[in-house]
């Protein structure tokens, strides 16, 4: 019980760092709301269906608006996650990495190998490549 | 303490919502952008328990890396949405049939566990103490030793991924002109430029 | 009320879990709706793993939280790319056309 009374003073401390956060995303959600009722408040609204109609020959003003993208996006979209990943796990490694010792470090060197031998095959295939 | 109990309903609310929100948004665009809002409050979630590593991981890697990948596919395929809605209603009952089953034996579950009493000395990886070490470090400290054959197994997961989806989209186009700088750089003057002489008068 | 502990994550993950699954049967025309559905539930087996981890001071949670986000990528990106092919082969992603075993 004691220990869990000290833990929980312990998180007390670490989450007291993330108030300055906390109430930073609650501003930003407070503006955020604001500026939209602000303009939906202060704007005239004069509903028009001309408003919204196509001008001559033009666009319709609401649209779906999804054009298709080229599937190589796609590709390097997902090249991209990869990559991610392998920086997401590099970051634990780079501040622990003088506890760990040299098994650490091949083991974190063997997983980039296995990551590298993926990035020459996607080199050799072109998939970077933008045509 | 107050704050924190705030923080948490306030996180674990919009989760939900925004996960209902995702199963049942009309368009998919809608769909993607809500699920971004949920991975962001679970983000939250996390953080509260303690865990920021994950909690920031789960910013940078479903944030910004699968949640715009998703949003990459809804925009790339051109498909009648409205179309494959049809039949919602139909599959509702059996749905929330199953999910209310489901949900019953969860909450059974929760109810009448209780953790053993010598769990907590039988840790596979005790937590240092806070003070200590932060979690990042903590993390650190047993991923690449204690785990290694865990760790390699998700590199190699990755590699699987990275050639499955290089395998499965890349084609090769027919007649597309590439620019070949060897090539460029490697012309010389004799094949590429001819001189001739042209009589006066008479035309090429 | 007030004190947050192990069982108000574990109710959060229980619901997030069931939504998933509720998805899968809602959206059963729509394969992208389906693979958001199963990151739903992903998410829902991290939150319970988290919480378990702090809860008996025991780090190997998170580690295994950290490898789940890993095959959820892997998933997603491996996903996504079949219903890609599947469209460019079949010009749509209607699950039950999904019933060939040659496309």
């Amino acid at each position: 019980m004691v220990a869990d009374a000290l833990w929980g003073y312990l998180m007390q401390d670490m989450l007291s760092e993330y108030l300055p956060i906390l109430i930073f995303l609650g501003i930003a959600t407070g503006i955020a709301i604001a500026a939209l009722v602000a303009s939906y408040i202060v704007a005239r609204q004069r509903p028009d269906p001309e408003k919204v109609s196509a001008y001559e020959c033009g666009f319709d003003a609401f649209d779906d608006a999804r054009g298709q993208f080229d599937v190589r996006f796609y590709l390097v979209a997902i090249l991209f996650i990869i990559f991610d990943l392998e920086i997401a796990f590099l970051f634990p490694w780079a501040i622990s990495l003088s506890e760990i010792g040299l098994f650490g470090f091949w083991s974190m060197m063997a997983f980039l190998g296995v990551l590298t031998i993926g990035f020459i095959y996607e080199w050799k295939k072109g998939a970077l490549e933008w045509e | 303490m107050i704050l924190q109990a705030i923080s948490f309903y306030a996180f674990a609310a919009v989760t939900v919502a925004a996960a209902v929100m995702v199963i049942s948004a009309r368009n998919p665009v809608h769909s993607v952008l809500f699920l971004i809002l949920a991975f962001f409050n679970a983000a939250g979630l996390f953080v509260l328990m303690g865990a920021e590593f994950i909690a920031m991981i789960l910013v940078i890697v479903y944030v910004g890396a699968v949640a715009v990948l998703f949003l990459f596919v809804v925009m790339m395929l051109d498909i009648n949405f409205v179309e494959l809605r049809q039949g919602f209603l139909q599959y509702l009952p059996i749905g929330a049939l199953v999910g209310l089953v489901l949900l019953a034996e969860l909450v059974l579950i929760l109810g009448s566990w209780a953790i053993a009493p010598d769990t907590a000395s039988r840790a596979a990886a005790p937590t240092p103490a806070i003070t200590e070490t932060t979690n990042t470090h903590a993390i650190g400290q047993v991923l690449y030793t204690d785990y290694i054959y865990l760790f390699q197994a998700a590199g190699l997961i990755l590699l699987i991924a990275m050639i499955g989806a290089i395998v499965l989209t890349l084609r090769s186009r027919e007649g597309v002109k590439r620019q070949r700088i060897s090539d460029q750089v490697g012309r010389t003057r004799e094949e590429s430029v001819e001189v001739r002489h042209v009589e006066p008068g008479s035309g090429v | 009320m007030i004190e947050i502990g192990l069982s108000h994550y574990l109710t959060v993950a229980a619901i997030l879990f069931t939504l998933g699954v509720f998805g899968i049967f809602l959206n059963r025309k729509n394969v992208i709706i389906i693979l958001m559905s199963v990151e739903l539930i992903l998410l829902a087996v991290n939150i319970n793993l988290v919480a378990f981890s702090i809860h008996l001071n025991d780090l190997a949670g998170q580690v295994f939280a950290l490898l789940i986000l890993a095959i959820a990528a892997a998933e997603a990106a491996i996903g996504l790319a079949v219903i890609v092919v599947y469209f460019r082969n079949r010009g749509s992603i209607a699950v039950e056309d999904i019933n060939l075993m040659k496309g």
